[in-house]
């Protein structure tokens, strides 16, 4: 397979928009996908059904009560109602404490011979785990391979533990992988960990949903991504992969090869149609840069800080300034604290195929950042071949 | 009973006269300026329930745009953020933590002491200002911009939001907030030095406990948050670095300051709503409180465990694991004392005379709801499930069934309770009780779907959210349908009551404490002089009298205000 057939595969990979997610018709809880979930289901059993013993009690005692002593206006009141019975109102009051007590110490330590995993080995990931780090920003998630990889969605090698260290760059986010059972907030100055085993693996046909679970504001609700978890064959294939793929992209395909699959890091907040987002669009960017006559929020216009001799030579170099240190200049009417740092998250080459993509926007569809002359492009048959190939999806 | 009026003391005069507390002086000013704790208790009662349907508004358009993912009315994720964080704040700020206390415990509290006003009226009237005060201040941050930050203000989202109404809107809560302390304030010190000859502790209405425990959290919890408050719009306006990261300071400090607050402000809800209920089981079921000490010490049980669980909100938020197992464990004494209470409500039932009137429909509802509520705290409350519930819709679900169908449901049932004594009018039972399983049922179609939908994933305050939960939204949002109209039909039902209904005799349900002693409407001074008092809880001396449709409290059967009134059988 030549290079740019390689780049054609990653691209079309892009689109692995047909993955369904891994969802359960049951009443309660989603499928559990990780070694401990059946375990914390349990325990969630446990609790369900000593509610429904009290539930029941409490509501059969109250009807049957309300029906059989109802009495009409006017009768005289019996008054052989006991005020109160100390033996009865110290039972009531004696095991609902032992139950939550073993309650609390269930959930805390767990028990394998009831099969409850515990709070504790919640907290405690096994020393040979599989390390990533995810980096939460508004609104999209990096997760950080141990060999510089970084990925959108998260994936994961099957059977595996898995730690990830978590922060944010701004304000609070909280990852969240219901079929897992884990969360965990992401505060910023912080480090935090979820650990899990994984279970069966997905393949790239259906995932697992990740959510953000604490809310940081107009994206929140977007802010999913999809967990895929593979076989550790794939999971290295598709690792290697992911490491070289902006690499093997000829330098002149690189703006909508690579572009369009960097895209969508961006496109919450930047549009491709001038539709105003929580960011500055795309379109026009690049003429309004050359022009010099956009504003600043401190007051400064573009052309005092962008041309020959000024802080920056050329828009390329405002526009790399700007996915770095983004909060640096900012263009008026927009938030100072909307964008976080891209360092680390995006490299040369990638910044370029953006910069590269923001010159030739009218050959993106403005809605989904598609490349639309791809079908001119005669390496399109490899498309097919692609998934095997072990290419996939940033 | 004729032989029995002879004595003078013995059935206090509750014939209404033209002269009550509505008629004594005519005026906005006399309405704006009074110093009748009653007066000040109607106005709050307005303010919160304008308060309860601007909120509820909210709420009916979060439900509606949820009835799809995406856009349903509004394209704009913002606007939804506002909406969300409005009908929290709105809910919990303006109507929640003031309306059984402020309301209610402002019109009934000197009442059923007996007394003429509260300890302290001027600064009874300076509270309710304030509160108005408050309000404007969460009006004009709409103005400014409004505000999207949720109602807990969490950092460094609140400090960094471009939103421009964050520090009006937090400057309108720093000032409910010591209207709720001097109202607090006002209601400790009128327990203590104003109750009636015979008013022992432990003789005094539950519902007196209640406000008391309550009181006592407003006084010493609200602090907190005024200093929280007011560090954080020092941090958003001039920078200093208390609480975000990138100023040198620490989320979860906010978190800690706010949840000290609010932990125990969720008791300063709920808790005069138990105390309601307790007088609502005990009259309609015309018998006596099952278990009195139990249900009182329980009251300042929660109080008291109310301060020391807060830790419990942030179980992923990045504590040790040592804290919040300690925080787990310290959480789960709450289970302790509101099963007593729901327990000992069950056995009052128990050999009652129960009318099913609207306030008992009410305080049956308010019993299967809390019981649902307090039971679901356990997942909460328990490490391991804990982490997958957290920031769910379980959680939504679970605080509206104490927010929401304990706490506000015990507020309503308090209302129609006690509203013969405010306006002097009767409403329409049937409709009353239709009303009431009417939101009942609203409530359950509505939020039993979200434990569902929560334990199933969907984290709360989302605009947009995956197709897969679409029935659930779906169901919760005809349930909001529903409930919305019963609360319609409640509000036509009392409204209309002031016009339609027949004149409330003084007492129409058969109570005991001395606010059924005294006329309906009550007169400007609630009685000539403060009686002296016996067993709130004993109902043998209650008595129906068929001319009036309604109760007497006949003081001469009592043996402690009538030492030769005949002894009678089944007495404690």
């Amino acid at each position: 397979m030549t290079l740019s057939a390689l780049a054609i595969a990653a691209l079309s990979a892009t689109a692995n928009s047909s993955a369904t997610p891994i969802l359960s018709d049951d009443f309660w809880l989603p499928p559990a996908a990780s070694t401990f979930a059946d375990g914390l289901d349990q325990m969630f059993n446990f609790i369900n059904w000593l509610c429904y013993f009290f539930f029941a009690l409490i509501t059969v005692l109250m009807v049957i009560f309300a029906a059989k002593y109802r009495a009409p206006k006017g009768h005289t009141f019996r008054m052989d109602g006991p005020t109160h019975h100390l033996p009865m109102e110290l039972t009531w009051l004696v095991i609902p404490l032992i139950l939550v007590i073993v309650i609390f110490w269930l959930g805390f330590a767990g028990s394998s011979r009831l099969g409850v995993e515990g709070y504790v080995g919640l907290t405690t990931a096994p020393r040979n785990s599989y390390e990533i780090t995810a980096v939460a920003s508004k609104w999209t998630w990096a997760f950080k391979y141990p060999n510089g990889v970084v990925s959108d969605d998260l994936y994961l090698p099957a059977g595996e533990p898995i730690k990830i260290t978590i922060r944010s760059e701004d304000v609070l986010h909280a990852l969240f992988i219901p079929n897992f059972r884990v969360k965990r907030d992401c505060v910023p100055g912080r480090y935090g960990m979820v650990w899990f085993q994984t279970d069966e693996p997905t393949g790239r046909s259906r995932y697992h949903h990740l959510f953000c679970a604490e809310y940081c504001g107009t994206g929140h609700s977007n802010m999913n991504r999809r967990v895929f978890v593979l076989a550790r064959p794939d999971f290295d294939a598709w690792l290697a992969k992911e490491a070289s793929w902006l690499d093997e992209i000829p330098a002149e395909e690189l703006y909508f090869r690579a572009g369009p699959r960097l895209y969508p890091r961006c496109q919450t907040c930047h549009s491709l149609d001038g539709s105003r987002l929580t960011g500055p669009s795309w379109k026009g960017l690049i003429d309004r840069v050359n022009e010099g006559s956009g504003k600043f929020l401190d007051g400064k216009s573009y052309r005092d800080v962008i041309g020959p001799g000024k802080e920056f030579a050329n828009a390329d170099e405002y526009i790399r300034d700007s996915i770095l240190n983004p909060q640096g200049h900012v263009v008026d009417t927009y938030s100072p604290t909307g964008m976080s740092t891209f360092k680390g998250q995006l490299n040369d080459t990638a910044i370029e195929a953006i910069i590269g993509m923001m010159k030739h926007l009218d050959e993106f569809d403005p809605k989904t950042g598609k490349w639309l002359k791809e079908g001119s492009t005669p390496a399109a048959p490899a498309t097919t071949a692609a998934p095997a190939a072990g290419a996939e999806k940033k | 009973m004729t032989t029995i009026n002879a004595n003078p003391d013995a059935v206090l005069d509750t014939h209404a006269s033209s002269d009550n507390y509505l008629t004594h002086s005519r005026g906005f000013l006399s309405w704006a300026l009074t110093l009748d704790h009653k007066r000040i208790g109607v106005m709050y009662l307005v303010g919160v329930l304008t308060s309860f349907l601007v909120g509820g508004i909210f709420a009916l358009l979060l439900r509606t745009e949820l009835l799809t993912p995406g856009a349903t009315i509004t394209a704009d994720a913002n606007t939804y953020n506002q909406w969300f964080t409005l009908h929290g704040a709105i809910m919990v700020f303006l109507v929640i933590i003031p309306s059984i206390p402020a309301a209610m415990g402002n019109f009934v509290l000197p009442i059923m002491l007996g007394a003429k006003d509260v300890a302290f009226p001027r600064l009874n009237l300076f509270s309710f200002w304030l509160w108005v005060g408050g309000a404007l201040f969460a009006v004009f941050s709409l103005w400014r911009g409004a505000f999207d930050t949720g109602w807990t203000f969490y950092v460094p989202y609140s400090t960094t939001t471009e939103m421009g109404g964050v520090v009006p809107v937090v400057v309108g809560v720093f000032i409910l907030g010591f209207s709720s302390i001097f109202t607090g304030m006002n209601f400790v010190v009128t327990i203590h030095k104003l109750r009636p000859p015979g008013m022992t502790w432990f003789r005094m209405p539950l519902f007196l406990w209640a406000i008391y425990s309550t009181a006592l959290i407003q006084v010493l919890a609200t602090p907190v948050l005024a200093i929280t408050l007011l560090l954080l719009i020092v941090e958003r306006t001039i920078g200093i670095g208390i609480f975000t990261p990138s100023l040198g300071g620490d989320p979860v400090l906010f978190q800690h300051f706010f949840w000290f607050y609010s932990h125990p402000a969720v008791y300063i809800m709920i808790l005069p709503g138990m105390g309601i209920i307790s007088e609502l089981f005990a009259v309609h079921s015309h018998r006596h409180i099952f278990g009195y000490r139990f249900i009182a010490y329980s009251s300042v049980a929660i109080a008291i465990f109310s301060f020391l669980v807060w830790g419990h909100h942030m179980f992923v938020s990045g504590q040790s694991v040592l804290i919040n197992t300690i925080f787990s464990a310290i959480s789960f004494s709450v289970a302790i004392p509101s099963a007593v209470k729901v327990f000992n409500w069950t056995a009052t039932l128990y050999k009652g005379n129960i009318s099913l009137t609207t306030p008992m429909f009410y305080a049956l509802s308010f019993l299967v709801l809390f019981t649902i509520g307090g039971l679901t705290g356990i997942h909460l409350a328990t490490l391991n499930t804990d982490v997958h519930l957290h920031d769910t819709y379980f959680v939504v679900a679970h605080f509206h069934y104490v927010m929401m169908g304990s706490a506000l449901i015990a507020m309503i049932g308090g209302l129609h309770h006690w509203w013969p004594k405010m306006t002097g009018r009767m409403y329409n039972e049937t409709l009353g009780s239709l009303a009431c399983i009417i939101i009942f049922v609203g409530f359950n179609i509505t939020f039993f779907t979200q434990f569902m939908l929560g334990s199933h994933g969907m984290p709360r305050r989302y605009y947009d959210y995956k197709p897969e939960y679409q029935s659930y939204h779906v169901i919760s949002t005809i349930g909001s349908y529903v409930m919305a109209s019963g609360f319609l039909l409640t509000a036509w039902c009392l409204l209309s009551s002031i016009w339609l209904g027949r004149r409330a005799p003084a007492n129409p349900w058969g109570g005991r404490s001395l606010e059924w002693q005294c006329p309906s409407p009550p007169p400007h001074d609630n009685f000539p002089v403060q009686p002296r008092v016996g067993d709130c809880y004993d109902f043998s001396c209650v008595v129906w009298k068929e001319e009036e449709q309604g109760y007497i409290v006949d003081r001469s059967l009592d043996p402690e205000l009538n030492p030769n009134a005949p002894k009678r059988a089944g007495a404690h």
